[in-house]
């Protein structure tokens, strides 16, 4: 009898390890979703520019759209939940750590927010970021981080276009921590980004409308 | 005997006579070397202090010594200027000769307009400035010679008449033959160009201004005239046109500029909009180019060195290794036209599925991330044909790229319980070398 209770036991253990094995195996997002909906998500999560009423200004967001959703923007500056990135928090960033061997950066809060955002930016500084890499302090964050030797060869009408879009998102309250210098990755590695399904910002992103 | 006291008299009061002269000799110069002496110590220190600033602020394009080789000179375009060549574009100086320092202090404070160099007088102080040209100026021996500066007469006022006649100097010198016969390449020979590092240049389009790298004033324009943009093909005119005729061109091309997208209306800009739909359709080679570009497709397909700058002649050769925990080592794929080991002898749809559906030939899926094909996929499909029609145009290079290496299942599983459960951080490591093999070499 002592003896088919252990024989029992040692079953269920060995059923419980596949069972969370297997959970672990397929949990999503990864490779549970199919290609299609991935794209769908991507594509419905950047915010529309329909709420824009200068027509000018709404063609040219809508341009702008276009560029940050296809250029991936929120690859890094996602906000993560803890299922991974959370589409709803577009563009708050806090998704991605980003060691390098001069300093360690966290993707920023892209969205208006007057406090943690672009709100406190100037166009040209924005643009300044995306022409040169170069931050408001003066630090030049290198490509490998932050691809803007690749957006530099934006036209400089098309990173207007980026900006007015990055204006008319729905701005998220979400500190995200400025760069720390210092050695953080050793060679032979030349970048080390963190990409954990957790936030790397400052408390929980909060939509402000 | 008399003379003989007389003569010694007289040497007596040389004698005397000579002395604070030799004194006010060794006094002059004293001062004079020490005037040299502070003006070189002035100076190095001036360079010294500017060399700091450089490494700061200035070496992520322009490389340590100042060679145009930073890490992130390969991925911006046109490239950094190589500093030590002393050949500078911006210039109020004749051709071949060096640049002065105001023009030089003038780049750095307002930036080079159309390409990565910023303004830096938001950012440096203006003794900053001055520093970092001195310390440029160091970089490259050919500051030795004074710089010949150009005589600017008073030029002439933009006027229609001036302008009209500014067009016929535009036929007269051909300019159409690279700008085209409306500044904007429409039929021109050819619009392609390389600078002096062979790296590809296209010809300026004349209608916005706001991309003329030192400025769009007419006294700017004409100073590209007469003086030629050192390192590309644009050349002086100083000797095939007189100063009044390049005075006039200056004006025609000013006159050329269209309204920026930031100034238009709604009409305009849709108008704006539709034609550039319609170049990109025509060429769409052209457009493909841009979006490999663009979408930094280049800076993980083409392998980098101990300092991240990109290995020579490897663009979109992959071979960048990514080690993407819990999941595995993922090194960048080839993206030339290589038939071993690139693209060559992938069908459309291939190409075209991994960057839509991030399937590789093989069925396995790739993470979303770093590749980011859920972003791609929501491209229209005009501009996936380009990018597709773009990489067949890409000059093959051997390097046979390993596949992903997925981990074992036990790592794998541990990794994930990390990633989920513990909460911990799993990087992803991007390392330096090339994981493909060149030409088999290895």
């Amino acid at each position: 009898m002592i003896r088919i209770l252990k024989w029992a036991a040692l079953v269920i253990v060995v059923l419980v390890l596949c069972a969370l094995g297997a959970f672990l195996y397929f949990i999503p997002p990864f490779f549970t979703m199919s290609p299609e909906d991935f794209g769908k998500a991507m594509a419905q999560a950047a915010p529309g520019v329909e709420g824009i009423t200068d027509p000018a200004e709404r063609a040219i967001a809508e341009r702008g759209r276009y560029i940050v959703m296809t250029a991936g923007c929120n690859g890094c500056h996602a906000t993560n939940g803890p299922q991974g990135p959370d589409l709803t928090k577009y563009l708050a960033g806090g998704g991605l750590k980003s060691k390098t061997r001069q300093a360690t950066y966290v993707s920023r809060n892209l969205t208006p927010d007057k406090e943690t955002g672009l709100g406190r930016r100037t166009d040209d500084e924005i643009k300044r970021v995306l022409r040169s890499g170069v931050f408001p302090d003066g630090h030049v964050v290198p490509t490998t981080s932050m691809p803007w030797g690749s957006f530099s060869i934006w036209s400089e009408e098309d990173r207007h276009a980026v900006v007015v879009y990055l204006r008319h998102l729905p701005p998220i309250r979400h500190q995200t921590p400025e760069p720390v210098f210092g050695n953080a990755v050793a060679a032979p590695a030349a970048v080390q980004e963190d990409h954990a399904w957790k936030d790397y910002g400052v408390g929980e992103a909060k939509p402000l409308r | 005997m008399i003379q003989s006291h007389l003569q010694q008299e007289s040497i007596d009061t040389m004698k005397l006579n000579s002395r604070p002269l030799a004194l006010a000799c060794v006094v002059i110069a004293a001062v004079f070397l020490a005037a040299v002496l502070g003006v070189t110590r002035t100076r190095l220190e001036a360079q010294g202090r500017g060399k700091a600033v450089y490494d700061k602020h200035c070496a992520e394009c322009h490389g340590p010594d100042g060679k145009g080789d930073g890490p992130s000179a390969a991925y911006v375009a046109p490239r950094p200027r190589d500093l030590s060549s002393g050949r500078y574009k911006i210039r109020s100086t004749e051709t071949g000769s060096v640049p002065t320092d105001d023009d030089l202090v003038r780049s750095v404070r307002q930036g080079l307009y159309g390409t990565a160099m910023p303004a830096w007088d938001r950012i440096l102080s203006d003794s900053d400035i001055q520093d970092v040209v001195a310390y440029t100026k160091s970089l490259s021996p050919q500051f030795g010679t004074p710089p010949k500066v150009v005589t600017l007469g008073a030029g002439t006022p933009s006027s229609p008449e001036s302008i009209s006649r500014g067009q016929q100097v535009y036929d007269k010198l051909q300019c159409g033959k690279c700008h085209g016969t409306d500044g904007r390449g429409t039929g021109a020979v050819a619009t392609e160009f390389q600078d002096d590092r062979q790296q590809p240049l296209p010809a300026a389009d004349l209608t916005q201004p706001w991309t003329f790298r030192g400025g769009a004033t007419s006294r700017d324009v004409y100073l590209r005239f007469r003086t030629g943009m050192a390192g590309t093909p644009m050349p002086s005119f100083a000797e095939a046109a007189t100063d009044a005729e390049m005075w006039d061109l200056a004006n025609y091309m000013v006159s050329l500029g269209r309204k920026p997208v930031w100034s238009m209306t709604a009409q305009e800009v849709a108008d704006l909009y539709a034609r550039e739909e319609a170049e990109a359709k025509a060429n769409p080679v052209k457009r493909g180019a841009h979006l490999v570009d663009a979408l930094a497709c280049v800076v993980c397909h083409s392998p980098v060195d101990e300092q991240k700058r990109m290995l020579p002649g490897m663009r979109l050769a992959g071979g960048l290794l990514l080690r993407i925990n819990p999941y595995g080592d993922f090194p960048t794929g080839n993206l030339t036209s290589d038939k071993e080991t690139g693209l060559g002898n992938w069908t459309d749809d291939e190409i075209k599925r991994v960057i839509t559906k991030g399937t590789l030939r093989d069925g396995t899926r790739l993470l979303p991330f770093p590749m980011d094909w859920p972003s791609y996929s929501t491209m229209k499909q005009s501009d996936i044909d380009a990018i597709v029609a773009y990489l067949r145009t890409v000059p093959p290079v051997s390097n046979k790229v390993p596949p992903p290496k997925y981990k074992w299942l036990i790592p794998y599983l541990w990794g994930k319980f990390n990633l989920l459960v513990l909460g911990g951080d799993p990087p992803i490591a991007i390392f330096t070398g090339n994981a493909g093999r060149q030409g088999g070499a290895r």
